[in-house]
C-alpha cells in the first residue's frame, strides 16, 4: 500500500476513504437556498443520545446545553425533580453500598441537588480561597445535616484524600495531524499559516460573481488553476511556506493529478493506509465550511446560484496537503517525524477527583467515620460510579428530564382538551377553509383567524401543496424546485403574461433590463479606479438619502420604492402554462415535463385534499396560502422561507393547486377518485408573508361573481387575524414594548421586514418543539405558543395508511431536520451554529464568514436560535401504535430517525383519545394528570406582557376573563 | 449663545456622555438599551442642529474661519503651548459628515447590536470616537489634532476586537494598533519639529490666510521635511503607500463599525490631515510629488486587488482604499475643493454601502434576474488588453494582496522578533516565558470532569 507507484487498489481505497471521511463535512449548500437539515446527519444511523457525544468528541462540540443551563431551568421549575427521578429510574440500576446506597440514589443527588462545579483548573482555589474546608454545602436536606454534624470539612476532606482511589492521569493524546504535532514541538499552529491562502485560493475559485475578475483558468480544475497561478517567478509566498512553490513546480512537472498529489503527500507524512481515513477526516474537518462547500458542489453543481464551476474534494484535499507538507518541511524539515511526537497531557489535577468524592459524601450524608468504614470493594464501586457519573452523562440525564417536561407539559393538557366537548360546534356548512402550510409560525395565526371567525376552519398541508415543480415566475430567468429537496420535481411551470397584456410585459422586461444595467454599471462604477473616480466625486452625495430614510423611516422608504415600481414598472396580468396533453414528453435539455396532464393534477389534488381530510365538506371558498418571508439586509432570508419548498416562497405553489383544483376536469377526475368537490366550492391561491404578515390573493379576477361575498368576508377575517397574529409574535420582540394595539404590532412586524440594521427581522423557527398530525378539531381552541407543526390527517378517512405515509414522509424529515437544525445550533452556536451575525461578511455569494479570511460559517446564527428551547420535536400522531409503525417501518429514514430517537413520537388514539408514548421499542400508554390545562377567553389575555414560552391553554371565549 | 461657546460644546458633549457612560460602567451601573438609545439619538439630534446653528451663523455673518481659543496649556516665559479651536470652510464639511454618519450608524446600531453582550461597550466606543473625530477636525493646532487622531485610533482598534472571545480579531487588532502606532511615529515628529523650527504647531501659526487658498509662513528644507512626515502619517491613518494593506484586517469588526471607520470617518482623517497641510505640501515639490506618487500608486494597486476580492467587505475596504489614492493625488495635486467634495461624496456611499454589506446576495440576485439570467462577464475590460502571461501574474499579484503580509512578515515582523530575541538575553528573567511552555497552555481546554 505505501508503494512509491500508486497501484490500481491503492487508488480505489483512496477514494472510498475520501467519500467516507468526506461525509462528516456539513451539508450545507450555498447559503442563497438555506435547507434545514440534521446537523449530525453523518451519525443517523445511531442512536440520538450516543451520536451526539460522539458528535461532540468528533467536532469539538457540545453535545447538550452546559449543566449550569439545566440547573437554571431546575431552578425556573422547568424541570422539577420528579422528572429527574422518572429518567433516572428508567436507567439500569445497581447496589453500591449494599443496603445502603444505589446507583440510582447516587445519581439523583448528584442531579438534585447537583454536584458543585469543580476541575482541575478550580480545586486550589476553592479549597485555598474557597469555603470548602470551611463550611459543608448550605443546600443539604436537614437529615444529612445531621449525620454530619459531628463531622469537620476538613476531617472528610482527609478521609476523601486517603480513602479515594486516587485516578490515573489521562493519557498523551497522539497527534492527528502534524498541526497538532508542530504545536506542541514548536509553538506554532499551522493552520494559521495555511489556511488564509487556502481560504483566499477556495474563495476565489468557487466565486459566483463578487470580484470583477474571476480567477483566470477555473475551467481546468482548482488544483491546475492554482498550479498555473501561484508559482509564477518573481512571486513571494508567505513565511513557511516558500516550499510550495517547489511541490507545485515538481507537481506540474510530473502530471500529478489530485489522486497522486494525495497519495504523494500521504506517503511524505508517513500516514499508514489503514489511517487514512482518520487522517483525511482530520484535515477535511479542519477547514469544514469550505471543505463542505466544495464537496456539496461537487455532489451537485446545480446548486451553484450563477457559476457552476467543477469542483472536487480530492483537488481540494491535495491543495490542503501540499501547503501541510510543504509549510511541515519548512518547519520540522522531516516530514514523516510528526506522528511520534507525544502531544502534552492534558491538565489534570488528582484532587478533582478526590474533591467529587468529598462533594458526594456531603450529599448523601457519609461522613468522614462511616467513609472510613466502608470496605475496600464498596469504596472502588463508590469511585467508579462517580467517575461513571461524569458532566457529560449527568447532562444527558438532565437533558432527558428536560424533554420529559416538555413532553408531559404537552401531552398531558392536550388530552385534557380533547377530552373536553369543543368550544364551537357548528353543524351548518362552513363559510370558508383556508389551507395553510403545516408550518408552526402559521399557527397563532390559525388560531387566530378560528377566533375571529369560527365558521372558518383551517388546514395544515405541507407548503408545497402536493405540487412539485420547477418554477419560474415572469420575472425570473431560471427555474428553481419548489418542493421538498428530497424530492426532484419533474414538471416545469412558468409564469407568462396573458396574451393581451403581451405588450405590458416586454416593456416590464425592457424597463427590468435597463434597471439592472444601472444597478450592475453603478455597482462596479462605484468601485472600481476611472469610473468610480466620477461616480463616487460626483453622485456619492446621492447616496445619504438611502442612507438616511432607510435607517430612520425604513416604512417610509419602503412605500416610497413600491410606489416608484408601481409608477413605472407596469404589472401585466399574468397566468401558469401548466396544461400539458401527452403523458410522456419531456424536454430534452432539461429533463422537464411542461407542465401536468389532467390525471396528475387529479393526483396532485387528492394527495392534499385526501388526508387532510375537509371532511365536513367543501366550503365554498377554499383558501390556499403559500407563505414565505422578506427581509432585508440578512443572508439568511432563505432560511425563514418554506422549508417545504425548499428554502423559497410557496406562493407559486398555492396559486397552481388553486387553478388546478377549479379545472372542471379536475374535479371530474377527482370524483373518479372518491373526493366529491361541490360545484359551488372556488379555490383561491393567496401568499402570507410570515415576516411582515402580508397576505394577498392570486388570480381573483376569475373568481366567480357569486363568491366576491365569501371572498370579503374571508378578507376581514384574515385581515383581523393577520393583526393578532403579529401582535401575539410582538410579544417576544423587546423592541416592540409592552401593552401595543395589534395595530401597532402589526407596524412593528412591517418595520423589521423593512429596516436594514435588523438581524432578527422574525424568530423563524426558533419555537418549533412540537408536530401534531390529526384532524384540527382535536387542537381547534387550544392555545399553542407558535410552538407546533400542525399537519391534517384524518385516520378515520385512511383505513389503508397510505395518506398516512405520505404525509408522515413529507412532515418528518422536513420537521425533523428543521428542529435538529435549531437544536445543535442552540446547544453549540459556535461550532455547529454559525455564532453572531453581526460581523459575517458574505463571500463568493456562497456563504459567509467572520471577518476578511475566515472558515465558512454553517448552521443558525444566535440571533435565530436565541429563544429556542432545545428539545427534539415531539410529533403526536392520531392513530394507532400498530398502525404508524407499520408505516414508519415502510420507510427507512423514518426508522431511523424514529427508532434512533431523533425525534419523540406519540400516538393518539382516534376513537378514545388515548396517548401512547413510544419509548425505546414500546408504546406506553401516558399516565397522571399533574399539568392542567388553564382556560383564557382568548389568546390574547393569555400571552399579554409575557414574554416567555407559554403553557397550552384553552381558549374559550366563554370563559369568565 | 456665542459660537465661542458653541463650538467647544459641540466637541465635549460626546466626550463627556462618553466619560458619564464610563463612570456609570466602571461603577457596576448599567444603561438600559431603550435609554442609551434614546441617549445617542438625542445627542445626535443636539450635534446635527449645533453644526447648523455654527453653519448658518458663518454663512450669515460671511465668515471664513472661526478661532476659538481655550487658553494654555502651559506658558513658558515667550512660548506658550495654546489650546485652540478652528472652524473653518474645511472643517464644517467634515464636522457636519461625522455628526450625520455617527448618528445615522448610532440608529442602525441600535437595532443591529441589539441583545448583544458588546451592545453597551459599542456605544461608549462610539462616542468617544464622535468625540475624537470632532477634536481631530477641529483642532487648531496640530497638537490637539494629535489627541483626536489618537482618540479614533485607540476606538478603531478596540472596534475590530470588538469579538474579543474569538483570537482572529484580536490578532487584527493588534496588527493595525502597530500600523498606526509606526504611523504616529511620523505624526509625532512632526509636530515636535514643527515646535523646533517654528516655535509653533498651530494651523494659524504655520499657515496664513484662510482655508482655501492660503498661504504658508515658512519655507525651506524645514517645511518639507514636516510635509514628508505628515504625508507618512496620514497614509498610515488612510491605509495608503507603505501602509496599504491593513485595511482588510479591520473587517473583523461588527458591519456598522467597519461603516463608520472603514467607510467613512476614520480612513478620511487621513485626507483631512494633508488637506489641511496642502499649503505645505504645496509648496514642496518633494512633498507634492510623494503625495501623488503615494495616492496614484494605492488606487492603482488598490483596484487592481480589489478587482479579485471574493468576499464584500474586503471589496469595499479595497474600493475604499483605491479612491482614498485619488482624493490623495488630488490634494497632491492642489485640487483641494474637488478633494473635499470627493472626500465626503465617498464618504456617504462608503458608509451605505458597508451598512448594506450582508444585502449583496439579494442585491445581486435581483439584478442577474432582471438581466435575463445573463450579466456581461466583467474582467475583460482593461485586463484582457495585456499578454496572457502577464495576466496571470497580475491576477497572482492581486490575490495575494500585492504581497503585502508576505513582505511584512519577512522582512520587518521576522526581524523585529529575532532583535527581541537577541535582546532578551539582557533581561532573562522576563524572557524565559519562550514558545516552551505556550503550547501546554493551549491544551488544557478539556478538564476531566
Amino acid at each position: 500500500m505505501q508503494d512509491a507507484q500508486p497501484s490500481g487498489g491503492c487508488l480505489e481505497h483512496l477514494r472510498r476513504v475520501v467519500v467516507r471521511a468526506s461525509d462528516f463535512l456539513p451539508t450545507q449548500g450555498p447559503i442563497g437556498v438555506f435547507v434545514h437539515h440534521n446537523t449530525l446527519h453523518s451519525l443517523q444511523h445511531k442512536v440520538f443520545e450516543e451520536a451526539v457525544v460522539e458528535g461532540a468528541h468528533l467536532f469539538g462540540a457540545e453535545p447538550f446545553l452546559s449543566e449550569d443551563a439545566y440547573q437554571a431551568e431546575r431552578k425556573r421549575q422547568r424541570i422539577l425533580d420528579e422528572d429527574i427521578d422518572a429518567v433516572i429510574s428508567r436507567e439500569p440500576d445497581a447496589e453500591i453500598l449494599p443496603g445502603r446506597l444505589t446507583r440510582h440514589q447516587l445519581r439523583r443527588v448528584m442531579l438534585t441537588p447537583g454536584v458543585r462545579r469543580v476541575n482541575g483548573i478550580n480545586i486550589s482555589w476553592h479549597l485555598e480561597e474557597g469555603d470548602w474546608l470551611r463550611t459543608f454545602r448550605r443546600d443539604l436536606p436537614a437529615n444529612i445535616r445531621s449525620s454530619l454534624r459531628k463531622d469537620s470539612p476538613k476531617a472528610l476532606w482527609n478521609a476523601c484524600l486517603i480513602y479515594a482511589k486516587p485516578q490515573s492521569a489521562p493519557a498523551a493524546g497522539r497527534p492527528k495531524r502534524p498541526r497538532d504535532a508542530v504545536l506542541a514541538e514548536f509553538g506554532i499552529d499551522m493552520d494559521l499559516l495555511t489556511h488564509p491562502p487556502l481560504i483566499r485560493l477556495v474563495g476565489a475559485y468557487l466565486d459566483q460573481g463578487i470580484a470583477c475578475w474571476p480567477m483566470p483558468l477555473r475551467e481546468e480544475g482548482l488544483l491546475k488553476a492554482a498550479r498555473k497561478i501561484m508559482p509564477q517567478a518573481l512571486t513571494i509566498f508567505p513565511a513557511r511556506l516558500g516550499g510550495v512553490r517547489a511541490a507545485f513546480l515538481k507537481q506540474q512537472s510530473c502530471g500529478m493529478d489530485a489522486e497522486e498529489v494525495v497519495l504523494d503527500a500521504l506517503k511524505q507524512l508517513a500516514v499508514p493506509a489503514d489511517e487514512w481515513e482518520e487522517y483525511i477526516k482530520e484535515e477535511l474537518l479542519a477547514l469544514r465550511g469550505w471543505a463542505g462547500m466544495v464537496r456539496m458542489l461537487e455532489n451537485d453543481v446545480t446548486l451553484a446560484p450563477h457559476d457552476r464551476v467543477r469542483c472536487s474534494i480530492m483537488e481540494f484535499l491535495a491543495l490542503r496537503l501540499t501547503y501541510t507538507v510543504a509549510a511541515l518541511k519548512d518547519i520540522a524539515s522531516d516530514t514523516a517525524a510528526w506522528r511520534t511526537i507525544r502531544l502534552p497531557a492534558p491538565r489534570f489535577d488528582p484532587l478533582t477527583h478526590i474533591a467529587r468524592m468529598f462533594d458526594v459524601a456531603q450529599l448523601l450524608g457519609i461522613n468522614s467515620s462511616s467513609l472510613k468504614a466502608l470496605s475496600e470493594d464498596e469504596l472502588a464501586r463508590l469511585d467508579q460510579e462517580i467517575v461513571a457519573c461524569d458532566e457529560t452523562e449527568r447532562r444527558r440525564l438532565l437533558h432527558l428530564a428536560y424533554e420529559r417536561r416538555h413532553e408531559r407539559n404537552f401531552l398531558l393538557p392536550l388530552a385534557r382538551h380533547r377530552a373536553m366537548p369543543q368550544i364551537v360546534r357548528s353543524s351548518n356548512r362552513l363559510i370558508a377553509q383556508v389551507i395553510f402550510c403545516i408550518d408552526e409560525r402559521e399557527e397563532s395565526i390559525r388560531r387566530a383567524l378560528e377566533e375571529v371567525d369560527p365558521a372558518i376552519e383551517t388546514v395544515g398541508a405541507a407548503g408545497f401543496f402536493g405540487v412539485a415543480i420547477n418554477y419560474a415566475s415572469m420575472d425570473d430567468a431560471d427555474g428553481v424546485s419548489l418542493c421538498p429537496v428530497v424530492v426532484k420535481p419533474s414538471h416545469a411551470v412558468r409564469e407568462v403574461a396573458v396574451e393581451e397584456h403581451a405588450h405590458l410585459h416586454e416593456q416590464r422586461q425592457g424597463l427590468r433590463r435597463a434597471w439592472s444595467r444601472v444597478a450592475r454599471n453603478s455597482f462596479i462604477s462605484s468601485r472600481t479606479l476611472v469610473r468610480g473616480w466620477i461616480s463616487t466625486a460626483c453622485l456619492g452625495f446621492l447616496s445619504l438619502f438611502p442612507l438616511v430614510l432607510r435607517v430612520l423611516t425604513p416604512l417610509a422608504y419602503g412605500r416610497f420604492i413600491r410606489r416608484l415600481n408601481r409608477a413605472f414598472l407596469p404589472e401585466p396580468k399574468t397566468e401558469f402554462t401548466f396544461m400539458r396533453d401527452d403523458a410522456a414528453s419531456r424536454d430534452a435539455t432539461t429533463g422537464l415535463m411542461r407542465g401536468f396532464t389532467t390525471q396528475e393534477q387529479a393526483q396532485c389534488v387528492y394527495d392534499v385534499l385526501g388526508p387532510a381530510g375537509l371532511h365536513k365538506g367543501h366550503a365554498r371558498l377554499v383558501v390556499i396560502l403559500g407563505h414565505g418571508s422578506t427581509s432585508l439586509n440578512n443572508p439568511y432570508e432563505s432560511a425563514y422561507c418554506c422549508g417545504a419548498c425548499g428554502g423559497h416562497t410557496g406562493a407559486p405553489n398555492a396559486r397552481l393547486f388553486a387553478l388546478i383544483a377549479n379545472r372542471p376536469a379536475v374535479r371530474e377526475a377527482l370524483r373518479a377518485k372518491g373526493v366529491v368537490i361541490p360545484e359551488d366550492t372556488w379555490f383561491l391561491g393567496g401568499y402570507h408573508d410570515t415576516c411582515n404578515e402580508d397576505i394577498h390573493f392570486f388570480d381573483l379576477n376569475l373568481l366567480p361573481e357569486s363568491h366576491h361575498g365569501d371572498l370579503s368576508r374571508v378578507h376581514q377575517s384574515l385581515e383581523k387575524a393577520r393583526k393578532l397574529s403579529a401582535h401575539e409574535r410582538s410579544r417576544r420582540f423587546a423592541a416592540a414594548g409592552r401593552d401595543i394595539t395589534p395595530e401597532l404590532g402589526l407596524r412593528h412586524v412591517r418595520e423589521r421586514a423593512e429596516h436594514i440594521g435588523e438581524p432578527r427581522p422574525e424568530y423563524g423557527h426558533c419555537t418549533n418543539a412540537v408536530a401534531f398530525v390529526g384532524r384540527r378539531e382535536i387542537t381547534k381552541g387550544l392555545f399553542m405558543d407558535r410552538r407546533a407543526f400542525l399537519v391534517s390527517y384524518d385516520a378515520t378517512k385512511d383505513p389503508t395508511n397510505e395518506a398516512l405515509g405520505r404525509v408522515l414522509g413529507a412532515a418528518i424529515p422536513v420537521c425533523g431536520g428543521i428542529n435538529l437544525e435549531y437544536y445543535f445550533s442552540t446547544v453549540d452556536v459556535e461550532t455547529y451554529g454559525s455564532g453572531t451575525k453581526l460581523p459575517h461578511n458574505i463571500t463568493g455569494l456562497v456563504g459567509v464568514m467572520n471577518g476578511y479570511q475566515g472558515d465558512l460559517r454553517f448552521g443558525l446564527p444566535v440571533q435565530t436560535v436565541e429563544l429556542h428551547e432545545p428539545v427534539r420535536i415531539l410529533f403526536v400522531v392520531e392513530t394507532t401504535p400498530k398502525r404508524l409503525m407499520s408505516t414508519v417501518k415502510a420507510s427507512a429514514e423514518l426508522t431511523e430517525l424514529v427508532c434512533n430517537k431523533w425525534i419523540r413520537i406519540a400516538t393518539m388514539d382516534p376513537d378514545d383519545g388515548r396517548v401512547e408514548v413510544y419509548r425505546d421499542g414500546v408504546f406506553e400508554k401516558l399516565e397522571g394528570d399533574e399539568v392542567p390545562l388553564p382556560v383564557s377567553p382568548s389568546s390574547m389575555a393569555w400571552y399579554r406582557g409575557k414574554m416567555e414560552n407559554l403553557a397550552l391553554a384553552r381558549i374559550d371565549p366563554r370563559a369568565a376573563a | 449663545m456665542s459660537l465661542q461657546t458653541l463650538i467647544p460644546l459641540l466637541i465635549a458633549t460626546p466626550g463627556v456622555l462618553f466619560l458619564l457612560l464610563g463612570v456609570i460602567w466602571l461603577l457596576g451601573g448599567h444603561v438600559s438599551e431603550r435609554a442609551m438609545s434614546r441617549i445617542s439619538k438625542a445627542t445626535h439630534a443636539f450635534l446635527a442642529v449645533v453644526v447648523v446653528i455654527i453653519g448658518w451663523a458663518m454663512w450669515r455673518e460671511n465668515m471664513t474661519s472661526i478661532q476659538v481659543s481655550l487658553g494654555d496649556w502651559f506658558t513658558v516665559a515667550e512660548y506658550g503651548f495654546p489650546l485652540s479651536l478652528l472652524i473653518d470652510r474645511l472643517s464644517l464639511p467634515l464636522v457636519g459628515l461625522t455628526v450625520v454618519l455617527t448618528g445615522i450608524v448610532g440608529s442602525f446600531s441600535v437595532r443591529y447590536l441589539h441583545r448583544d453582550p458588546g451592545f453597551y461597550r459599542f456605544f461608549l466606543m462610539l462616542h468617544l470616537f464622535t468625540f475624537g473625530a470632532l477634536l481631530v477636525f477641529t483642532a487648531g493646532s496640530l497638537d490637539m489634532l494629535v489627541v483626536g487622531w489618537e482618540t479614533v485610533g485607540i476606538t478603531s482598534v478596540l472596534l475590530i476586537g470588538f469579538f474579543q472571545y474569538r483570537p482572529e480579531p484580536v490578532s487584527n487588532a493588534l496588527r493595525v494598533f502597530a500600523t498606526y502606532r509606526l504611523a504616529d511615529l511620523f505624526l509625532l515628529s512632526a509636530v515636535f519639529l514643527s515646535h523646533h523650527w517654528f516655535g509653533t504647531a498651530s494651523w494659524v501659526g504655520i499657515f496664513s490666510g484662510d482655508w482655501p487658498g492660503g498661504g504658508y509662513k515658512f519655507d525651506g528644507p524645514a517645511a518639507t521635511v514636516i510635509a514628508v512626515l505628515l504625508a507618512f502619517a496620514a497614509s498610515g491613518k488612510a491605509s495608503q503607500g507603505p501602509f496599504f494593506g491593513w485595511l482588510p484586517r479591520a473587517m473583523e469588526g461588527p458591519t456598522p463599525a467597519s461603516a463608520v471607520f472603514y467607510g467613512a470617518i476614520s480612513v478620511h482623517a487621513g485626507a483631512y490631515l494633508l488637506l489641511r497641510a496642502e499649503p505645505l505640501i504645496h509648496h514642496s515639490v518633494i512633498a507634492s510629488g510623494l503625495v501623488i506618487f503615494i495616492g496614484l500608486t494605492t488606487a492603482f494597486l488598490g483596484t487592481l486587488i480589489h478587482r479579485t476580492c471574493a468576499d464584500a467587505k474586503t471589496s469595499l475596504a479595497y474600493a475604499a482604499q483605491t479612491q482614498l489614492g485619488l482624493i490623495f493625488a488630488e490634494i497632491g495635486f492642489g485640487w483641494t475643493t474637488l478633494a473635499v467634495i470627493h472626500l465626503v461624496s465617498h464618504a456617504m456611499l462608503r458608509t451605505l454601502q458597508f451598512l448594506r454589506a450582508p444585502s449583496m446576495l439579494r442585491d445581486y440576485h435581483r439584478v442577474h434576474a432582471a438581466a435575463g439570467g445573463k450579466l456581461n462577464p466583467t474582467g475583460g475590460c482593461y485586463e484582457s488588453l495585456l499578454p496572457f502571461a502577464v495576466q496571470l501574474w497580475l491576477y497572482r499579484w492581486a490575490l495575494a494582496r500585492g504581497f503585502y503580509d508576505a513582505i511584512v512578515e519577512r522582512w520587518v515582523i521576522a526581524p523585529v522578533q529575532s532583535l527581541a530575541r537577541w535582546l532578551a538575553i539582557f533581561e532573562p528573567e522576563f524572557s524565559h516565558r519562550s514558545s516552551e511552555t505556550e503550547p501546554s497552555a493551549k491544551a488544557v481546554e478539556t478538564p476531566v470532569s
